[in-house]
């Protein structure tokens, strides 16, 4: 149990909350940015998260990888759904034809053709601001919440001590997976094998895998039974736990709380009345001819 | 009086419910204030279970068939919590770094005591004394995963500690430390001794642990008690090379017998090349921009050397490794593998060249069964069909495993693991046999007749080991690298290497007495020999 996340202490906006308040309201957070579909609510909580994200004090050079992924992951799916034109028609019924990209070559009688409307546009740009602000708030957590208080952070959040410890061991659990993952990897690779090659079908590349997740899984098994044994052998789970750090909400932790809350409020109320749902500027709609 | 005596164990036997033998059989002994008690004895003798019968985790964790029974203080804590127990027997087991839990150094001392669900200020209190006691109090705020393997070990002690037993237990606490970490380690637990702690001990490389006087050793065997008593009994009671005795002791003892064959090192190798298979030219590496932890590496690998490389933890020494089967391409400067560049070659274009043996089996272990193992290499490497087969029967025939060829490897044991972890690299026909730590959780006699059986293995060119264990190289190597901070300190002959004691002092390395019996009869035999050999010298 022994790598940990790349948190440090920093001097940062979301370092200086106490944790349990800066989850609460990323949990407010998280459930307003799925309510909506409307693009100018999105940017508002975009901005927001942009706004955690260049006050964090981590550098680009430390996250990059992260970010890397998921910007890639974000990109090919936004740009799946434009494409193809699936997944957004749950939100919009009527298009708006912008222009029509027809390919010069058939294939077996069918010519590929990219309609490029207005509404697979702002479902687009929706459903990137959406994602995006979700994953900038994900990112940061572990950059940013120490790791010797998510014990009694979720202990605060008021889950039982055992799965409040359970909870710290697992998120702690996940650097330590990968590490064992990277070294099973370098082993294999001594032996020639490579992960770039493998090819075939889905059951195929899985049965490929197998070099990697058997040593992976069984190193993940005997690791789990020293950890058990050395937790038992002081004393966990027997009663009452004290938890060696204190955490104490101050205002500004209220404030956040509350802040978090209204913004939950808000955003129910507002759809309640109908806001929020998938939006396209009338004006635009009107300028193409609708 | 025997209700003052810590510990009492009473024809004490004990079976797992899924094997068929008893592990432990009709175990009688007691442990004394202040005592220091080894036990000894190789894999396998019970020691790790008897271990578990005193703390309790038999029969609460692992279950079984128990029969006889354990006093603590003259009660029986058959039918105590685990609670309870703990706060008399303190245990750290063998592997520090699959022990802590916490994050930090004080929250992990203080992991014990919170569960206790003592007050805050009395965890403080207790945890400060334990570091402090142990003389770690500048590591109070770093993080666990920062420390090296010796400070590991105290944490893990001080964690222990703070429960504040009055019988501790250590299960083989040297095996990942450098030579002079161990010591510290050892100093410590002699110090606990002397203030009344008493203290049982599990090593089997008796003689580390003979610098802090056990007042008794046992000796265990098949789950029996061998041997108790003081220590000078044991060097009669016990074969010299089932534990690891001093090196004059084996050579008084070994004179009666008839003298070891000699190894024939590497007979692959014909004789010693000049031409470099591997070559190093001013290797520099960093793992993050900014920092260096190899530093102009200069060598040249050739036919014939069985090289040992020595150092402290985190002296770079598997990132060296790393290098040469091109794991890691350098920053700066350039690695040459049969005069090409790592850079321009895949792992496993060099695979063919140097077979890397990882420190633990389970790491790389998953076929169905030991020959789908030990192809698997091979057909990475897109032999032909029929000399897969031929290589992995070759293979298996080398590592005396030819009967297990359909088993399970997993099934296996840790030693035999470690043999197919080998014979998957020898089926490569790599021609450069390369393992970190290749005796790492193995017993002494085991890891010696693996090593022997190694280096006389046909198929190989050279060999190159990276170990904390002086004597490994005193006794197989013809060169040993010494390294330390990233860089290379020495590089040279192992009686011009280890002869200087400031310099492996300064590298955390500790002078053995077999070093020592070797460097007195150097003018007489010219090269370094095992004990066993040096008992027969003529005179």
């Amino acid at each position: 149990m022994l790598v940990a996340w790349r948190y440090r202490k920093r001097k940062s906006f979301i370092q200086s909350f106490d944790p349990r308040a800066w989850l609460i309201f990323y949990a407010c957070n998280l459930v307003v940015t799925l309510f909506f579909w409307d693009l100018r609510f999105l940017l508002g909580l975009l901005g927001i998260a942009l706004f955690v994200l260049f006050t964090s004090g981590v550098t680009w050079k430390e996250m990059r990888r992260a970010f890397l992924f998921i910007i890639g992951f974000i990109v090919f799916f936004a740009f799946l759904t434009f494409l193809t034109g699936r997944g957004g028609t749950e939100v919009y019924q009527q298009e708006h034809l912008l222009a029509e990209f027809r390919a010069s070559f058939s294939l077996f009688g069918w010519t590929p053709v990219l309609k490029v409307t207005l509404e697979r546009l702002f479902f687009a740009a929706s459903q990137f601001a959406r994602i995006f602000g979700i994953a900038i708030m994900t990112i940061l957590i572990p950059y940013s919440l120490d790791p010797a208080l998510y014990g009694v952070t979720f202990r605060g959040l008021g889950l039982p001590d055992k799965i409040a410890y359970a909870m710290d061991l697992t998120m702690r659990f996940i650097p330590t997976f990968g590490r064992d993952f990277q070294l099973t990897r370098d082993a294999q690779r001594a032996r020639g094998y490579e992960l770039e090659k493998i090819r075939g079908g889905l059951i195929e590349q899985v049965r490929k895998l197998g070099p990697l997740i058997v040593p992976v899984t069984i190193h993940a098994i005997i690791g789990s039974e020293d950890i058990i044994d050395a937790m038992d052998l002081r004393a966990f789970g027997v009663g009452p736990r004290t938890w060696l750090e204190k955490l104490t909400y101050r205002t500004r932790d209220r404030l956040l709380i509350a802040f978090g809350l209204l913004l939950l409020a808000a955003a129910l109320i507002l759809m309640f009345l109908g806001y929020g749902s998938f939006w396209v500027p009338e004006s635009l709609i009107r300028a193409v001819g609708g | 009086m025997s209700s003052d005596l810590p510990l009492i164990v009473e024809d004490l036997s004990f079976r797992y419910r899924d094997r068929a033998e008893a592990a432990i059989r009709g175990l009688s002994f007691e442990a004394r204030p202040g005592e220091i008690l080894l036990i000894a004895g190789a894999s396998g003798c019970g020691k790790t279970t008897l271990i578990r019968a005193i703390n309790g985790l038999i029969p609460r964790s692992y279950k079984g068939e128990v029969s006889g029974r354990i006093l603590l203080y003259g009660q029986d804590p058959s039918g105590w919590p685990l609670v309870r127990i703990s706060q008399i027997v303190g245990t750290v087991l063998q592997d520090p770094e699959r022990q802590i839990l916490g994050t930090k150094v004080l929250n992990e001392v203080a992991f014990g005591l919170e569960n206790l669900g003592l007050p805050r200020e009395e965890i403080l209190r207790r945890a400060d004394a334990a570091l402090e006691y142990l003389n770690i109090s500048s590591l109070r705020l770093r993080e666990t995963y920062n420390l090296s393997g010796g400070e590991k070990q105290k944490v893990a002690l001080a964690g222990v500690l703070a429960m504040r037993p009055k019988i501790l237990l250590l299960d083989e606490p040297l095996a990942s430390l450098d030579p002079a970490s161990a010591s510290e380690t050892l100093a410590m637990v002699r110090r606990l001794a002397d203030e009344g702690m008493t203290v049982l001990m599990v090593e089997h490389r008796v003689e580390d642990v003979l610098g802090i006087r056990p007042d008794r050793v046992m000796f265990m065997s098949e789950g029996e008690i061998r041997y108790l008593g003081p220590l000078k009994g044991l060097e009669k009671a016990v074969d010299y090379r089932e534990v690891k005795l001093p090196a004059e002791v084996i050579i008084r003892r070994a004179k009666a017998d008839p003298p070891p064959p000699p190894l024939t090192v590497l007979p692959g190798a014909a004789e010693r090349g000049n031409e470099p298979i591997v070559r190093f030219e001013n290797v520099t590496f960093g793992y993050e921009a900014g920092t260096e932890v190899l530093h102009g590496i200069n060598l040249n690998i050739r036919r014939g050397d069985v090289i040992a490389v020595l150092g402290p933890n985190g002296a770079g020494k598997t990132t060296f490794v790393k290098h040469a089967i091109g794991l890691l391409k350098p920053r700066s400067g350039r690695v040459l593998v049969d005069g090409h560049d790592t850079r321009q070659a895949s792992v496993a274009e060099i695979a063919s060249t140097l077979g890397y043996v990882f420190q633990s089996p389970s790491h790389m272990l998953f076929a169905p069964t030991v020959y789908d193992e030990l192809a698997f290499g091979p057909r990475n490497l897109h032999h032909p069909k029929e000399q897969i087969e031929k290589e992995v029967k070759e293979a298996l025939r080398i590592v005396n495993l030819s009967d297990k060829e359909k088993d399970p490897p997993l099934a296996l044991s840790f030693g035999q693991q470690k043999r197919v972890s080998i014979a998957a690299i020898l089926a490569m026909r790599s021609r450069i046999l390369v393992m970190d730590e290749p005796t790492a959780g193995q017993d002494y006699q085991n890891y010696m007749n693996f090593m022997d059986s190694i280096l006389q293995m046909p198929g190989f060119e050279a060999i190159l080991f990276i170990t904390h264990d002086v004597d490994l190289a005193v006794i197989y190597a013809n060169r040993v690298l010494l390294m330390a901070e990233g860089r290379l300190v020495a590089d040279g002959a192992p009686q011009e290497v280890l002869r200087d004691t400031e310099r492996l002092e300064a590298c955390r390395l500790v002078p053995t007495s077999l070093l020592a019996a070797n460097l007195k009869r150097f003018p007489r035999t010219g090269r370094f020999l095992r004990a066993e050999a040096l008992a027969h010298l003529p005179s």
